[in-house]
Formats: C-alpha cells, structure tokens, sequence
C-alpha cells in the first residue's frame, strides 16, 4: 500500500475547478437548504426567538405526534432487528442454496417504495380484502382493518425494515476475519457454538448500527404512516407536518419547520452515532481472509431454506398478491373469481387517465434526469474529492450527506423554504415548476451516486494516470481517457439506484408538487386517499414492475462494479448508507469483490 | 334577393358560433376537488366541444387545493386559470382577496338568484348535501343526526375531516350552527369513538367496505355506488342535510381568460348541467332532473348557515375540530 504522506503525487496538488464544484455542490444541495430550515425554525421573523419553537413542539397534536413517532420506531425496530439478523447469518454463513436469488428478493422488497407496502398490507386484512372476501376468509363488517393503527405501523414498518437490518449486518459478517472462526473450529466448536460465542458478540456494534439506523428510517418513514394511520388518526411527526402544511398552507411552513428541524436532529445524532458504531466493530484487517459460509447445516438445511423462503413470502410475494387482487377485481370489497377478474383498473390508469399516465411520464422524466445529472456530477466530483480535497475531503462527504440523513419531509420543507421566493438574479420562482422536484432529488440522492463512483475512484491507480500527464496530457484530457471509462459502471450504477428509489418515492415530493407535475407516488396517494383503492393497486404494480425491472438491470451490470456497491451482491453498507463508509473500503485493496457472493464453502 | 346574399347573411349568422369554438384554445390548468373520474369526465365533455384547449386538471381536496393555491400566490406563480371546488364559502374569501376574475358575461338567465355570485365572481353548479350513509349489513339504521351519539354507533362512524374536505367544513358550521350545543355535538361524536381521517372517498370505502358501520358523506358517492350493487344506504336525516354548491369561477392570474370563459360556460349550459347528472349529481340548474335515487328536489330538506359567520370562522372552525379529533 503506497504510504500516501510521503509521496504524494504532484496530481494531488493544485487545480482549483473541480473543488469549486465541489464546494457548490454542497452548498446548493445541504447547506443552504439546511441553514435556511434552521433560520425559520428558530428565527421565525428575522430575530433569534426559541419561543414559537418550543410552543409548537408542545402543542397537543405534536406531542402526540412525537410520541406515536418515537413508539412506532422503537417497536418496529425490535422486530426488523432480530428478523435481518436471522436472514443475514442464514444467508451469509450457512451452505444454503440459491442465497442470491434469496438476497436479491429480499433487497427488492426495501426498494418497493414503503407506500406500496403499506397499500399492500392494508388490502389484505379487513372485512374487505379481496383475498379475504375470495377465500371466504374476511371478519365480520364493522370489524376494524388491523393493519390501521399503531400496530399496523409497526408490523409493516419492521418488515419493511427488516431487508435493511440485513444489509447493514451482511456488510458487517463481512469484515468479521476468518481466523476467529477457524480458531473457533481448532478449539472443537460446533458452528452454532461459534455463532453465539464468537460472531455475535464481535458483531454487537454492527447490531446497533443496524438498529440505529432501522430506528432513523422508521422515524422518518411517510409513506406506512401516511396510509395506515391517518384514516384512524394515529399520526407520526411527518405525517402530522404534511398534513399541517397540505391543509393550511405555507402559513404553518414556521411551526412545520420547527417539528422538521426536531425529527433532522434525532435522524442525524442516529445516523452519527451509526456510523462510529459500525467503524468500532470493523476488526478485519487488510490482510485478513474474510468470512464465509462455514456452516454445513446438513439435514436441517431444507428447514432453513423453508424459512428464507417464507420470509421471502412475508415480505415481498403476500404483499404482491394483495396488490393483484385488488387491482384485478372491479370494486374494492369484491370477492377475485372468473367472472369478476377485469383489467379495467389498469386500462384506466396507464391509458385513460391523464393524470396517472402523465405522472409516470414525470416521474420517468425526474428520477431520470436526476439520475443522469448526478451521475455525470459524480465522476469530476469523486476525482476532487479523492486527488484534490487533501484531509478536507472528510468534511465534505460529511456535509454531502446532510439531504440524505434529513426525513424526506423535511428536506422538502427546507426546498420550499429555499426556492417559494423568486430567485436571486434570475427573478423567477422554481416553486410550482418541475425543477424544484429535480433540484429535491439531486440533493437527496447525491451521496447513494457517489457512494459506488468514489469506491472505484479509490482503486484507480495513480501510476497510470502520472504517466499520461508526464507524456503531457491535461486534466480533462486524463478524466476522459482513463477515469471515465474505469468510473463509468459504477456511476450508471450509482444512477440506477439513485432512479430507483427517486422514481417511485412519495416523501419528497408530496409537498413539492403542482398542477402538472406530479409524481406517481404522490398519485398513488391521492388515488388511495380518494377511496379508489383498486386504481391505486393498479399503478402500485405499475411501479414494482418498474423497480423490479431497474433492480435486474443492476444485477446484470453486477460484475462490473466495485464490490459493495449491489447490496444484495456483496452487502456493504447498501443503498441507504453513507459516502464515507464506502470511501474508505474502496482505499483498501480489493478483496475478493464479486466472489464473496458466491462463496466456496471451507470444509 | 340573390342567393348570394342569402348565403353570405347566412354564413354571418353561422360565424360568429364557428368562431367561437374554433378561436378558443391555447392551455388550461382546472384545481378541482372532484374526484379523479368525475373530473376526467368533466374535462373530456369540455374537449370534446373545444379540442384546441389543451385542458388538464389537479384534484385534491377543497382545503389541499387552497393550500397549494396560496403556495403558488407567495411563488408568484399561480398554475390554475379555473376552479371548481366545493364550496361558495372558500370562494367568497378568495374573491374578497381578490384572486378571481368576474365573469360578467355569462348566462345565469336560468338560475335562481343566490346560487351565483351577484358581481359574477363565482357559480353554482350543482347541489351536494352531506348526510348520512350505512351499511346494509348494519343492524341499527339511523333517521336522525342525533341517533349518531347512539351506543349503537359506538365506534363504528366515520366522517370526513374538514382539513381535507370542504364539504365537511361547511357541514361542520351548519349542523354547529343548528343543532342545540354547538360543538358540544363533535365531543359527543367523539365520545362515542367516531373517526375523523380524510376525505369523503375514504369514508365510502370504509362503509361500503364493512370497515365501519356507518359514515357521514356527499350524498353522491353513496347513491352511485349503490346503484353499482354496493352495500350501502344513503339517508337524509330528519333535522335536514347541510349543502355545498361546488361553484365555478376564474382566476384572476389565468393566461387564457377566453377558455376558462368557455369552461364556465360550458359547465352553466344545458350541456354541462346534464352531464352532472350523468354522473349522479343534483344539477344546479332547476329544470334539469334529478338522478335516479334521490328524492325530489322540492322533499330535500337543506340546513340554513350563515355564510359570512362561516367564511370569518374558518379557521376557528378548522381548528376547533382538530383539537375534538386531535389532528
């Protein structure tokens, strides 16, 4: 490993382009709409005042709010933890087979956009899932939906999280060295033996890293609350903000700020406190053997398989079926038989609506746009960071972060906040046009493009790059030449998952939205909200075929990525997490990339 | 007479029509808080006599819409050049404001007055009551707003909020403005476990699905969907019903004042007014039928409210029924 103080290079000196993109960048997209939140909140007229801070904080509906919040979070926590733990040992140290279809399956229920879910689960309980009604199974009318409510919120919340649990520990088994198990084994340890005395207690700080951080999401979660508890008026924080702001206008945009600004301080002192546990509990040294699979289950290995596959069941192809159900029968609270089954709902949605066909136009046309700007961005911006930002690189991953640890909601308030009056110079307000969306998007989803791209950026190797300036080649001659093409598949991968998540999402732009630039999360919403349940079953599929469809294509583009950057490949801090975990796995030296997916099992 | 002239006089008296529909296009941008299909409808019977306009619409409800609205007057930035909403009330504030633009053209010849504004600010065009439905399934069956207080409908009402309805703010301000107590009928409702969540639409799911019992609701929703075949009953209570208008009117920021003309227009003409009731609705116009069941007009017994109480009130109001229900 080159020993970076003594020698460095002379292309890690000077240039003064690329960290002034840098430094706009994250001015534009954290510290201004952060700075600019804080402002409101706590000088809501210009002078420092706390007072109007505290009175909306203390206020009857926020503080039921917050209590709902924080109770839903913890619990939903306790059951995401143990289940992504089970699922990350069973599938990271067992001989169990087809574990990547098992992975990818599991990964793809977190990508399915939490309202989905949530629509999901909420049609197959009650008097009138469809399900229900067909198997002759529904309760009594007038018997209440369980999945509405507080335990509802939970049930779907810690499911929905579980996948999330399982990456942040996957990550973890990984960076466990394999000489602890192999001692283990000289000693004469059975591997459930070595699961209880030697893993688990080496992977307790990836155990509350991973609760942690199941923690923050369940905080910040909209789209679960959104559906499951506003019709029985059990509302969470971001619920009780929209609300707030969609029904009395920007009027409220000081009390929302101050609740905004609440729910951002807990979500980054989680994600910070995350972050340092995860760094404790890396014991695996550069030249250290990873873990892998070394647990012959023998005879029991059917049973787990059974498991995974059921969990897989819970968690992705129940709610599926849910989904097709309803959008299959005419009117929400029919039974699905021969003589009813219609395709009614999704010709209405994808052909004769305007406003649905119109929203996946937008949302295509948005995550798109957005994925391909930071994309683009990514590769100047991780060449800077890595050669040019010297120590000063470490602050500025911290700070691109900010839009992507702040709730959805809140962020969106802050973009309000920043864009409703007309712009300086410009004169125009961004408010009620598709750029403020865009602009929400860039912020948010910058850190998950750059996390891939400056993995790869770390293993770009100096020499050639010294040589080709050495024969004379200039900056962007040597970005176009050797980084861009070593970079490219890790930033259109970055770019996928970026359109992935920003495609069907509903937090940001539920506020953002205008006369003709809606989004299809918000749509789904609006259709569910209006009662048209089997309408919005029809564009939730719609979307899961779209996610399914730009996870493959993930897959498929697998093998030429830096490792970690597929959580479901080689499960690395996954698509949540942070710019500054995977920059600095990609300073080590490879290990075995791709292969850790498919381990050969030790005997 | 030549017959020249005869057709030259002829085409002078045909120009005029041709011109109208042909001169009017351009983008128009409606807020409605319609639901989705009933303003789909809506917009495509206005396309299809005017299909250079290229119209499209947002829905939300009435208080989301107004929201939104004042977000894009702060933005300088107003996206719609029509509304049509629940309710006069809202309309009258946004015309003491002076956001809406008169119409003094159109044609009200028809209309009895109070259902329009008197400077042509806003119209009328259809008459929604709010009362209240049950599922078939329900054992108990209610006459009376009061038998809603009952223990038999302990738990198992759901109404709309007025923080998403408009319909349900202007029903929220009659029946406190006629039944004895005021509010103190809320914290009955609410005593009796009733649940205030969104929108009318989700008040039907929830009846006509059997997740609730009961509900209060637009009389439309009930009335169609049972004539689809669901279980649901929709029922005037014997105090009265309280009524919203859903009236029409133009912004004042609008970039194509011609074509919200021509929708106003066309909402106010025959035309229009039989397409309500197509779609189940009590037309404003009084020489249009009613809907297959409903009662007759002249049996539908409306709440008096005041309307400039309600419009000083509003947000009294709004927030009087978020701390009962605690929204």
């Amino acid at each position: 490993v080159r020993d970076r103080a003594d020698t460095k290079s002379f292309l890690e000196r000077g240039g003064f382009g690329l960290p002034a993109l840098i430094v706009l960048a994250i001015a534009a997209f954290d510290v201004l709409p952060a700075a600019r939140l804080l402002l409101t909140a706590l000088a809501p007229k210009g002078v420092l005042d706390a007072g109007p801070m505290l009175f909306a904080l203390v206020s009857r509906a926020a503080v039921n709010a917050g209590r709902a919040s924080l109770e839903t979070a913890f619990f939903s926590t306790l059951l995401a933890l143990p289940l992504g733990t089970v699922m990350a040992l069973v599938l990271g140290i067992t001989d169990i087979r087809r574990r990547h279809v098992a992975s990818f399956l599991f990964v793809l229920s977190l990508m399915i956009s939490p309202q989905v879910v949530a629509l999901a689960f909420l049609h197959l309980a009650g008097p009138a899932s469809p399900i229900l009604i067909t198997l002759g199974l529904a309760p009594e009318p007038g018997s209440a939906n369980p999945m509405l409510g507080r335990g509802g919120i939970i049930l779907i919340l810690g499911l929905h999280h579980a996948p999330l649990v399982y990456v942040v520990m996957s990550a973890g088994l990984k960076r466990i060295p394999l000489a602890v198990i192999e001692a283990a084994r000289v000693d004469g340890a059975i591997p459930l033996r070595i699961v209880t005395d030697h893993l688990l207690p080496l992977m307790r700080p990836h155990l509350m890293s991973a609760g942690l951080l199941a923690f923050v999401a369940g905080i910040g979660n909209f789209g679960i609350p959104a559906l499951l508890g506003t019709p029985v008026n059990y509302l969470t924080l971001p619920v009780l903000i929209y609300r707030r702001l969609s029904s009395f206008g920007t009027g409220m945009l000081g009390d929302v700020a101050a609740l905004g600004l609440f729910v951002a301080a807990l979500a980054i002192v989680c994600v910070a406190a995350s972050q340092v546990l995860a760094r404790r509990g890396d014991v695996l040294l550069d030249e250290d053997a990873p873990l892998h699979p070394f647990w012959r289950l023998g005879c029991t290995r059917t049973a787990a398989e059974i498991f995974v596959s059921a969990v897989i069941a819970l968690t992705l192809l129940l709610p599926l079926l849910s989904l097709f159900a309803s959008a299959l029968v005419p009117s929400y609270g029919m039974p699905l038989n021969l003589s009813t089954i219609t395709l009614d709902h999704f010709v209405e949605v994808v052909a004769r609506q305007d406003v649905t066909v119109r929203a996946f136009t937008n949302s295509l046309v948005y995550a798109g746009a957005a994925a391909c700007l930071l994309a683009g961005l990514a590769i100047p911006m991780a060449y800077g960071l890595v050669r040019l930002m010297g120590p000063s690189r470490i602050l500025a991953t911290a700070l691109l972060e900010i839009s992507y640890v702040l709730p959805g909601i809140v962020l969106a308030i802050a973009c309000i906040l920043l864009l409703l009056k007309p712009l300086p110079v410009i004169g125009i307000s961004l408010y009620g046009t598709p750029w403020i969306i865009v602009f929400a998007y860039l912020a948010r989803f910058q850190p998950v493009v750059l996390k891939p791209v400056l993995a790869g950026m770390a293993q770009i190797d100096m020499a050639q790059e010294e040589a080709a300036a050495l024969d004379g080649a200039h900056l962007a001659r040597r970005l176009k030449d050797i980084i861009l093409p070593s970079l490219l598949p890790a930033a259109v991968a970055g770019g996928l998952i970026a359109f992935l998540l920003a495609f069907s999402e509903l937090t940001v732009s539920t506020l953002l939205w205008s006369a003709g630039t809606e989004t299809i999360g918000v749509v789904l919403y609006s259709l569910e909200e209006a009662g048209l349940a089997s309408q919005a079953s029809a564009v939730a599929i719609v979307i899961v075929a779209v996610v399914t469809l730009a996870m493959l294509a993930l897959d498929a583009l697998g093998r030429h990525l830096p490792a970690g950057t597929l959580p479901w490949h080689c499960p690395a801090e996954g698509a949540a997490l942070s710019v500054r975990e995977a920059d600095r796995r990609g300073l080590e030296p490879e290990s075995s990339g791709l292969a850790e997916a498919r381990p050969a099992l030790s005997t | 007479v030549s017959t020249k002239r005869i057709l030259l006089s002829l085409l002078a008296a045909l120009l005029p029509a041709l011109a109208q529909a042909q001169g009017i296009s351009g983008n128009l941008v409606l807020y409605t808080s319609q639901p989705n299909t009933d303003a789909q409808q809506t917009v495509d019977a206005f396309k299809a006599k005017y299909p250079e306009v290229s119209i499209s619409f947002v829905r939300d409800g009435t208080p989301k819409i107004l929201a939104k609205l004042s977000a894009e007057f702060e933005a300088g930035q107003p996206q719609a050049d029509v509304l049509l909403i629940a309710d006069s009330v809202t309309m009258e504030g946004l015309k003491k404001e002076g956001r809406l633009l008169a119409h003094e053209k159109a044609d009200v010849s028809a209309y009895p007055a109070g259902t329009h504004d008197p400077q042509k600010f806003w119209f009328s065009t259809k008459l929604i009551t709010t009362g209240i439905v049950y599922n078939t399934k329900a054992a108990f069956k209610p006459t009376s707003w009061l038998d809603l207080t009952k223990p038999e409908v302990k738990g198992q009402l759901v109404m709309p909020s007025p923080l998403a309805s408009g319909a349900a703010l202007i029903h929220a301000a009659t029946l406190t403005g006629n039944l004895d107590g005021g509010w103190k009928y809320y914290e009955e409702l609410k005593d009796n476990d009733a649940m205030a969540g969104g929108g009318n639409g989700d008040v039907l799911k929830q009846v006509a699905g059997g997740q609730k019992l009961y509900g209060i609701i637009v009389d439309y929703m009930p009335i169609r969907e049972k004539a689809k075949g669901a279980p649901v009953e929709f029922v005037f209570p014997k105090e009265g019903v309280s009524a919203v208008t859903e009236p029409v009117a133009i912004l004042k920021g609008t970039k194509n004042p011609e074509a919200a003309r021509a929708f106003v227009d066309f909402l106010l003409s025959k035309e229009g007014q039989e397409l309500a009731l197509k779609q189940g609705y009590i037309a404003a116009h009084p020489a249009v039928a009613l809907p297959v069941g409903y009662p007759p007009r002249d049996q539908i017994r409306v709440m008096g409210f005041d309307a400039a109480k309600a419009l000083a009130d509003e947000t009294r109001n709004k927030a009087a029924f978020a701390e009962i229900f605690g929204q």
